[in-house]
């Protein structure tokens, strides 16, 4: 057993972030994640993160963009507290070593980007999250934090109605590991690979929400997922920055007539924009990057050249590429106020896996890795703070042994049939696509819950055939498909239960937005092996 | 044909050999060589680029009012001299800053034009296989010959290998031991480096290139190797005993330089080509040349 | 399509032998390498073990070598490896530890070695509140080595590594060339004190190959160079490098040229009788055979004088 004050499970940009303010509250803290944190999700964001730095700009009205773009659902303090703190964190990162593009004077170069109504998107080329996380991982080596790489979380462990640690398997030797710690914080991103074809990383299946779930904290908002418009949709779909639409790029249908897009339109109203041009063309809808220039698409958006040509095999500097929208971003996760308290005492939740309010009913293009930062540091003082208050905890120590035998148990070597974590998974990833994505409706609700059912039944009819300990992707594979189900069902419930439309949420039989019901959050907990169903209304 | 000889320091200094092997050689090709004299070294990969470019520029500049291009010997001058002959070409703000900065007190100016090609290009590119053919006089039928070309001569791209044509440049060594004759002992590690940069900062991992370059060779069954670049030739000939003792093995394995290779073939004996200066003792490839008819 | 992958194997449980299995699978045309892995992981063999992360070519974790060459198998398709026959193979890195199949041992390859740069900026004070002003040409630079996804394809090519395993490698060396020439950081001759200590940049031979074998073009060669051309101009401290630079830098202001017998005796040290004795054999050798040059005897070159100008103006401008 290792002991620490401050546990982080999850190396993306806001894991890294909040492992190093708790470091610098003086806290013993350390990171645990299932991959480099090099490697991981964060990487892959590609546009800018917002922060109101220009001339004309101010934090009231970065507040008012996302309030807007949260559609009703956000919590204006958390929001408000968010904007007024984005360019500090920024400024931060600037010397920190990011390499932010310049502007004529020097400064930070601000991009237009998604609704945001003023430039205010700072960015490195098309590789902003790829940069960001090196200077986060940079400067949590220079904090010395000792870093858990490929320990994958199979449990947390509750002391009495606190939070007391987490048990951890270590790919690499195989074994498993229990970590005790005065407060853990969840930063494991978001849950997207639900949906197949999606913009995500493999690892970005849901664990820490499910692991929080199961250990009895609030999910919130489940029902959100962000889709984004301009995804290139072959398998595994390649996202193609908004940034190149604010900076000049055209949507055109099959037969090459542009799609007008009025200016400032949120992230959804362009995916409703391209379902209903493909509808009602009945055909396939491109992005035109050329008009960008070519320089310019050279200089600003080398990944994107480089990958589309090697993944597409299509030249974004010589013909438009077909796009569709695709499944992007939770905008739910674990309900936490805005130093990151769930409803489990001792456990904190940052990043994409967790709901804190700022983001509402959708998310504004560049909110998101601005959001880590943000709440990355807040987050880390709190649990910082938190562990230096909070009494020792004591670390059941037989869970370890349960979970030994749990985990023997699944692997039991015996074949199941022809069925597979992969092909559940891909049945799965189909159905969320179909009946419960961009636009959803009761019946393909039901219909996806009885569906999700059986999957559910075929999962627990598997059992991973792989016996070996050392580096067993099936066990992985397998345990991240049982964390996507869980929570493919309570996205359903979530979404049959709401009866409106706002934001990432449509609903064909309920299309209007409904104040007068529907300004509350959905919130959903485990009770007694049961979840249980409840609602609070937006603060604010 | 004719060019501004650039001979560099090593083939008159570390491999004395090399200079009269290389003047003797093109005589009988008949390719006129003016030496540049008045000229600095080209750096070597040791001086910094701000010192070795404007040295560098000076040697083209002089060439330039000769109207001639350049010929090297050695494969590390060649790749130096293109380097920074790729970035005053390509940066013409870069090449008016060094000629004003450097060059115009003496009265000189480089405007971009010359041409550096070493021997082995100088064959394939301007002189011409064929004619090369007919000048053979001894085929060096039944010897087996590993090339090894030197880093420098290979890469980078940009200024090495500019177009798909002259990729071409990578193989020529291989193409030229068949031209003359000899079978090819291929080896895997031909296109790297001899180690000979690092003999002052890790001599262990110099010598250890040695043994794996040359005892690759050996083991292919070569009777020498062959060497554009005597810098190659310092650490694969001159510190072989070493690299043996080292290593703990025994390898023996003559190391040619190009122009002698040429030599043989040519026509010339091996005392002409200066092969008993070598370290590694070349009497097996002489006794073997002396059989050939 | 019908190919067969033929795949390296190990298993660190059973004997920790290499062998090979084969896999014949039905994909689509234009299916990744990683299409056909992931699928051969889920129904023929779930103990085949392989890394993958972003799918898209962004991270740099899946990296295998494809029928020989070092691909990331996310964007590698299958079809440009299958012209000659429908099968291709997959083995890890050349020159790493290798820990059960496909998976091989990162922290030994490169992340202890990048650690080992001190890879973080020590920022300056800042002069005022907001972000410090630079131009956007220093920063572009930083961009262009900072898209480094930590591939290793050049500690793969590199021609030190399979030599000498310590070699803290291009991809190391590049990572600490961002600092170095960060104008935002402290520290840069202590930085470049480590870089010079033994396996660093003077260990390596310049060979480029890094630079041909970078699939982001970040040219970690020359970033090397460009640290050592820094470290020549702050001052080598390497010892044995900065006498041997220094006698060749002074051959040449003096002479226009090399003097190699002042340099081999120099770069020894004069006082090093160790060394010098070293020289010893070899020298007699090669003065037996007429080869070594005599050092100090080195006579001036015509235009020495113009060639010590350039150097002395050099010096002073990048001072
Ligand atoms: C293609 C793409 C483009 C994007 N573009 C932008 C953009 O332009 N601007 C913007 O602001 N945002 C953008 N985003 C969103 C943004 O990148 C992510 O939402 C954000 O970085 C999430 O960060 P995170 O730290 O919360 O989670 P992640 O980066 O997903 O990190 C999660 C971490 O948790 C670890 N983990 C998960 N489960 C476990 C477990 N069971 N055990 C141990 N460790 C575990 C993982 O290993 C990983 O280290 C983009 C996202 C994508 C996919
Ligand atoms: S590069 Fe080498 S051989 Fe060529 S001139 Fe300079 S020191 Fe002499
Ligand atoms: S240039 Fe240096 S680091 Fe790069 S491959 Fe060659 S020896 Fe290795
Ligand atoms: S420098 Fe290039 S080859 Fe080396 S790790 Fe980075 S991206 Fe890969």
């Amino acid at each position: 057993m290792q002991e620490f004050d401050v546990l982080v499970i999850g190396g993306g940009a806001s894991g890294l972030r909040a492992a190093i303010a708790a470091k610098h509250a003086g806290a013993k803290v350390a990171l645990i994640t299932k991959i480099h944190p090099l490697r991981t999700n964060s990487g892959l964001a590609q546009g800018g993160l917002n922060a109101p730095l220009g001339k004309g700009d101010s934090p009231e009205s970065f507040a008012e963009d996302t309030l807007l773009a949260g559609d009703g659902l956000c919590d204006r303090d958390v929001v408000r507290t968010f904007a007024a703190e984005a360019s500090k964190e920024i400024i931060w990162l600037e010397r920190m070593g990011v390499p932010f593009n310049r502007n004529g004077e020097g400064r930070i170069d601000l991009r237009p980007f998604g609704s945001n109504s003023k430039s205010r998107t700072c960015y490195t080329d098309d590789r902003t999250g790829h940069i960001v996380l090196q200077v986060l991982h940079e400067q949590a080596q220079r904090a010395e934090i000792p870093s858990l790489e490929e320990w994958f979380v199979t449990s947390l462990v509750a002391d009495g109605n606190s939070c007391a640690g987490a048990i951890a398997l270590s790919l690499r030797s195989g074994k498993l590991d229990s970590f005790s710690a005065r407060a853990v914080i969840l930063a494991t991103g978001g849950f997207t690979r639900l949906y197949l074809p999606s913009t995500v990383s493999l690892g970005t299946t849901g664990d820490g929400q499910s692991l929080a779930y199961s250990a009895g904290a609030r999910l919130m908002d489940m029902e959100m997922t962000q889709f984004h418009p301009t995804v290139f949709p072959r398998n595994p779909a390649l996202l193609i920055t908004e940034a190149a639409l604010s900076e000049g790029a055209v949507m055109v249908n099959q037969k090459g007539e542009p799609i007008r897009l009025a200016k400032g339109l949120s992230r959804e109203k362009i995916c409703l924009s391209i379902h209903n041009a493909m509808q009602n063309g009945g055909g396939s809808v491109s992005l035109d990057l050329r008009p960008i220039g070519k320089d310019k698409l050279l200089s600003r958006f080398p990944q994107t050249h480089e990958l589309v040509r090697g993944l597409a095999g299509l030249d974004i500097t010589k013909e438009p590429i077909p796009i569709r929208p695709v499944a992007h971003r939770s905008v739910g996760g674990i309900e936490t106020n805005a130093t990151g308290e769930t409803s489990l005492p001792g456990l904190f939740a940052v990043g994409e896996c967790a709901c804190n309010g700022l983001n509402g009913a959708g998310r504004l293009a560049g909110n998101t890795l601005t959001e880590a930062v943000v709440f990355g540091r807040k987050v880390g003082d709190a649990a910082a703070k938190y562990a230096k208050t909070a009494s020792k905890k004591s670390f059941p120590s037989a869970k370890l042994s349960d979970e030994e035998k749990a985990i023997t148990a699944l692997v039991s070597g015996s074949s199941s049939g022809g069925d597979s974590s992969g092909k559940i998974h891909a049945d799965l990833g189909r159905l969320m696509s179909e009946k419960v994505g961009l636009i959803r409706e009761q019946a393909g609700l039901q219909e996806a819950l009885d569906r999700i059912h059986r999957l559910k039944q075929r999962y627990r009819a598997l059992r991973v055939r792989n016996t070996s300990r050392i580096y067993n992707y099936e066990l992985t594979t397998y345990l991240e498909l049982g964390s996507m189900l869980t929570l493919a069902e309570i996205v359903a419930q979530a979404a049959l239960g709401r009866t409106e439309s706002r934001g990432a949420h449509q609903r064909a039989d309920f299309p209007q937005k409904d104040d007068r019901n529907w300004r509350n959050h959905t919130l959903v907990s485990l009770v007694q092996e049961e979840p249980r169903w409840d609602q609070k209304p937006v603060a604010g | 044909m004719k060019y501004a000889f650039y001979p560099g320091c090593v083939s008159r200094g570390g491999c004395p050999e090399l200079y009269p092997s290389a003047v003797k050689v093109s005589a009988k090709l008949d390719i006129e060589l003016e030496e540049l004299k008045d000229v600095g070294c080209t750096g070597a990969g040791v001086l910094p680029q701000y010192l070795s470019d404007p040295i560098n520029a000076r040697t083209f500049a002089k060439a330039e009012a000769m109207g001639l291009p350049i010929m090297t010997i050695c494969s590390t001058c060649q790749g130096v001299m293109s380097q920074a002959n790729y970035r005053l070409k390509a940066d013409p703000e870069y090449r008016t800053k060094i000629n004003k900065e450097y060059l115009s007190e003496e009265g000189l100016e480089y405007k971009g034009t010359t041409e550096v090609k070493h021997l082995l290009w100088v064959l394939f590119e301007d002189y011409g296989i064929e004619r090369l053919k007919s000048l053979l006089r001894k085929p060096l039928k039944g010897l087996r010959v590993s090339p090894f070309y030197g880093c420098y001569i290979r890469r980078p791209p940009e200024a090495i290998t500019p177009t798909k044509e002259l990729n071409r440049r990578k193989n020529y060594l291989d193409e030229l031991i068949e031209i003359l004759g000899a079978e090819l002992a291929d080896i895997s590690g031909k296109g790297k480096c001899c180690g000979f940069p690092i003999l002052t900062a890790n001599e262990e991992n110099s010598l250890a290139m040695v043994g794996k370059h040359t005892g690759e060779a050996k083991e292919k069954g070569a009777d020498f190797m062959v060497t554009p670049c005597p810098l190659c030739h310092l650490n694969l000939d001159g510190n072989q005993p070493r690299a043996e003792a080292q290593e703990g093995k025994e390898i023996g394995l003559p190391i040619l330089h190009l122009p002698q290779f040429l030599g043989l073939a040519l026509g010339f004996d091996p005392g002409e080509m200066n092969l008993k200066r070598h370290i590694v003792s070349t009497q097996p490839v002489e006794s073997k040349v002396s059989m050939l008819t | 399509m019908e190919v067969t992958f033929k795949v390296y194997r190990k298993d660190p449980e059973k004997d920790g032998k290499p062998g090979r299995s084969n896999y014949t699978i039905d994909i689509p045309e234009d299916a990744t390498v990683l299409d056909g892995l992931l699928k051969i992981r889920d129904e023929i063999d779930s103990t085949l073990a392989f890394r993958a992360s972003c799918l898209r070519g962004y991270c740099g974790d899946c990296l295998v070598r494809v029928s020989g060459r070092a691909r990331l198998s996310c964007v590698a398709k299958v079809t440009a490896f299958t012209q000659k026959a429908p099968e291709i193979s997959l083995d890890p890195l050349r020159i790493v530890p290798v820990i059960k199949d496909l998976v091989f041992d990162w922290d030994a390859f490169m992340w202890n070695k990048i650690r080992a740069v001190q890879p973080w900026l020590e920022p300056k004070e800042p002069a005022s509140d907001g972000e410090n002003l630079i131009p956007d040409a220093a920063m572009k630079d930083l961009r262009k080595v900072m898209s480094c996804y930590y591939c290793g394809m050049c500690d793969e090519g590199c021609t030190v590594l399979p030599v000498d395993f310590n070699f803290l490698g291009p991809a190391a060396l590049t990572k600490a060339y961002r600092f170095a020439f960060d104008p935002r950081g402290k520290e840069t001759r202590e930085r470049l004190k480590i870089l010079e200590e033994p396996k660093g940049i003077w260990d390596c031979v310049h060979c480029y190959e890094a630079d041909e074998h970078c699939p982001r073009g970040i040219e970690p060669t020359k970033r090397i160079i460009a640290l050592r051309d820094l470290a020549f101009k702050l001052g080598i401290t390497n010892e044995k490098v900065a006498r041997h630079h220094k006698s060749f830098a002074a051959s040449v202001k003096e002479s226009g040229w090399l003097d190699e017998g002042r340099l081999a005796i120099e770069s020894e040290g004069l006082t090093n009788i160790k060394g010098l004795m070293k020289l010893l054999p070899i020298a007699a050798r090669a003065m037996a055979r007429g080869k070594a040059p005599i050092p100090y005897l080195h006579p001036k070159r015509p235009g020495a004088d113009k060639i010590k100008k350039i150097f002395e103006k050099g010096e002073q401008e990048t001072k």
